[in-house]
């Protein structure tokens, strides 16, 4: 995939493990409800550095199908640069 | 109307005269009406809504970026739910058959509730989605709702239709399922609207997440009044200046009754922001209050607690909270010290701590029992730990140094209510004495609806409800001072206790009436759920699984973490009649695990 893929991936794997702390490595494929334990007052604060950065609106209809980290960049990506 | 009230009441966005046909930019709806206010009284919400329409106020819907979206006068309202209310018409549904909406904040949920009423249908407002890899549970939670109302028709906005049709899909009295857009495609019928007696249903409340067992609390168009009449006039004392600001939830009682239909039976205007958005950026609900001058906006504790935790010393000088004269805190227990640390941090920025106004209240009361007194602030009572543990009883501090809990004054209850306190076997206890909150008056719910098992429980006889939380009064006051054992609050959410067991009982290797669920709080107030598991597993790999599984599938169910404890068969304390008792449960926990200062007061039986 692009660079702006890669950028998002990388900015949310940094901003998982910093907000995490669980020792975990968090890659694509690392489940943010099992092994990052992400509450919900953490996931707001995920969300808001994600328009922030990315100046984007994540619809609260498409978390519903979001587990892992990949899922999300996917998400990120999507709203990001496709015009529908 | 003086010009110095016209400018302190002019909304923003709103710099020269009121037009209301403005194509190119959204004007919001003035604080000021032109129609002589009437504090509720009506008969029915649409009679309400009738009058309301001949002002000029009404509901503004903002954005995350705190821009106007959508503006909804309530004379658009009328004009739009009468509309709809004919299509709805061509169903040919028997009177007071139920319609399932997906409650966003949209102007489209409000103008759909009122054709449901106009129509002679009963709205009952369903979630949206709001947990990461939610999307199974809460399709299968959708789904109970929908058959636990037996709704006819369910509607959803484009972004939740998909997930409301997965769910309709076999359940059986569903008719029609799509958007609101698609609905007002139909035909209208123009018949002539028949007015609604204050004996039919008015709507339905859902008060909880479970997939098996929803309850769907049946409230009238009476009761629905007279509570409403209780809160605008005795609770809130309204006026014609007033405005208000929301971010609670349409789906929630506090949202739908306290800020959407509370505001439209006195006519003032709201403006609203998208608990989504409130929840990532609680200061834009603070900017609102602040740009439009409203003066009644309400919260959970949760909700002042985010605003506190985000606020940043910048944002302070920009925000001028001094119009906020009702600053209502209800849906969960009160703890003195948010309230603290919130006036502390927004005191520089004009908010009166005098503005708190503790309530407590329930669906299955409508919404509100008791008021504190406005403009009183928030009063709190110092008692004795030892006392209130050993015997009940509250005792005033007399001495510093003693262990002591403080507990939040949360007023009397509404004209026409009473409350009384409860022991084990049922007999009133008197002042001070601690024990189950009973309710008696006319905003009481009729039942669950088509759920006779539950609705036994709930109403004694006399028709006492009995709330399921624990509390006790003092000089006509009422204080809570803790939830049953069957409601637990996590970040501002109530889970209840039997829908997180009911979960853990659909895996294979748990059995049925061996999960038990409860909350243990914090030093600072923080509640974790504990989940305490009988299990046979022996391989250690196994054990684990089922541990991950159980903490993944309560996350995407209520969106919260728990701890999850496998324990061996038999370690579950029961009672007589073989039933897990939830208090026995959580006192065991605490002993395993070495937890002191647990407050072990707040329950009774589970109900």
């Amino acid at each position: 995939m692009s660079e702006n893929y890669n950028e998002i991936m990388q900015l949310l794997c940094d901003r998982l493990s910093s907000m995490t702390n669980t020792g975990v490595q968090v890659t694509a494929e690392t489940n943010l409800i099992s092994q990052l334990s992400i509450d919900s007052i953490k996931l707001l604060s995920l969300i808001m550095e994600i328009e922030d950065t990315f100046d984007v609106s994540i619809p609260i209809n498409a978390l519903a199908d979001v587990q892992t980290v990949r899922q999300l960049a996917d998400l990120v990506h999507k709203i990001k640069y496709t015009s529908e | 109307m003086s010009s110095t009230i016209t400018k302190l009441n002019a909304p923003q966005t709103q710099a020269f005269d009121f037009q209301p046909s403005s194509e190119l930019k959204l004007t919001p709806t003035p604080t000021l009406n032109t129609l002589i206010q009437k504090l509720a009284g009506f008969n029915t919400l649409t009679s309400a809504l009738e009058y309301a329409a001949e002002g000029i106020t009404g509901y503004n819907f903002y954005n995350a970026k705190g821009n106007l979206r959508a503006v909804l006068p309530y004379r658009l309202l009328k004009q739009n739910a009468r509309d709809l209310a004919q299509r709805l018409l061509g169903f040919d549904l028997p009177r007071g058959s139920r319609v399932a909406i997906i409650a966003d904040t949209s102007p489209e949920f409000v103008e759909l509730f009122f054709a449901c009423r106009y129509a002679g249908l009963v709205p009952f407002a369903m979630p949206i989605p709001v947990n990461l890899g939610s999307h199974a549970i809460y399709v299968q939670q959708l789904r109970g709702m929908l058959e636990s109302g037996q709704a006819s028709i369910g509607v959803a906005n484009l972004d939740y239709v998909g997930f409301l049709e997965e769910a309709a899909v076999g359940v059986s009295n569903i008719r029609w399922v799509g958007t609101p857009g698609k609905l007002s495609e139909f035909p209208a019928r123009n018949m002539e609207l028949q007015p609604n007696h204050p004996d039919e249903t008015a709507y339905l409340q859902f008060t909880s997440g479970s997939t098996k067992t929803p309850r769907g609390v049946v409230i009238t168009e009476r009761a629905l009044m007279c509570n409403l009449q209780g809160i605008v006039r005795n609770g809130l004392e309204i006026k014609p200046e007033d405005r208000s600001a929301s971010w609670l939830p349409f789906y929630h009682d506090m949202g739908l009754v306290g800020l959407v239909l509370a505001p439209m039976v006195t006519q003032i205007s709201v403006d609203y922001l998208a608990t989504r958005d409130f929840a990532i950026r609680p200061l834009q609900w603070l900017r609102l209050i602040s740009r439009n001058r409203c003066t009644v906006a309400f919260s959970q504790p949760f909700g002042l607690k985010l605003c506190a935790m985000r606020v940043r010393e910048t944002d302070l000088k920009d925000l001028d909270l001094s119009c906020w004269r009702a600053a209502g805190i209800g849906a969960e227990m009160i703890r003195p010290e948010t309230l603290r640390i919130f006036a502390e941090k927004f005191s520089s920025a004009g908010f009166n701590e005098n503005a708190f106004l503790p309530c407590y209240g329930l669906a299955e009361s409508t919404l509100a029992v008791t008021f504190s007194k406005l403009g009183k602030g928030c009063k709190s009572i110092h008692v004795d730990s030892k006392t209130l543990i050993d015997k009940r009883v509250v005792t005033r501090l007399q001495a510093d140094g003693r262990k002591q809990n403080e507990f939040v004054n949360c007023g009397r209850p509404l004209p026409g209510h009473i409350v009384k306190i409860v022991g084990e076997d049922g007999n009133q206890l008197s002042e001070m004495m601690v024990g189950s909150v009973l309710v008696q008056g006319d905003s009481v719910m009729t039942g669950y609806f088509n759920n006779p098992e539950e609705t036994d429980k709930a109403l004694k006889p006399g028709n006492w409800l009995d709330t399921g939380d624990i509390g006790f009064l003092f000089e006509g006051d009422l204080f809570i001072t803790g939830r049953r054992t069957d409601v637990i609050i996590v970040n501002g959410r109530n889970i209840r206790a039997q829908d997180i067991e009911e979960l853990a009982e659909q895996q294979p290797e748990v059995r049925s009436r061996e999960a038990s669920a409860f909350g243990i709080n914090d030093e600072d107030g923080t509640t974790t759920i504990v989940l305490v598991i009988e299990c046979r597993l022996t391989a250690a790999t196994e054990r684990q699984s089922l541990i991950t599984r159980l903490q993944q599938l309560v996350y995407m169910a209520f969106g919260v973490n728990c701890v999850v404890e496998l324990v061996p068969p038999h370690t579950l304390p029961r009672t007589s009649s073989g039933k897990l008792s939830r208090f026995a449960a959580r006192q065991g926990y605490i002993q395993r695990t070495n937890l002191t200062g647990q407050l072990t007061f707040v329950e009774s039986s589970d109900r």
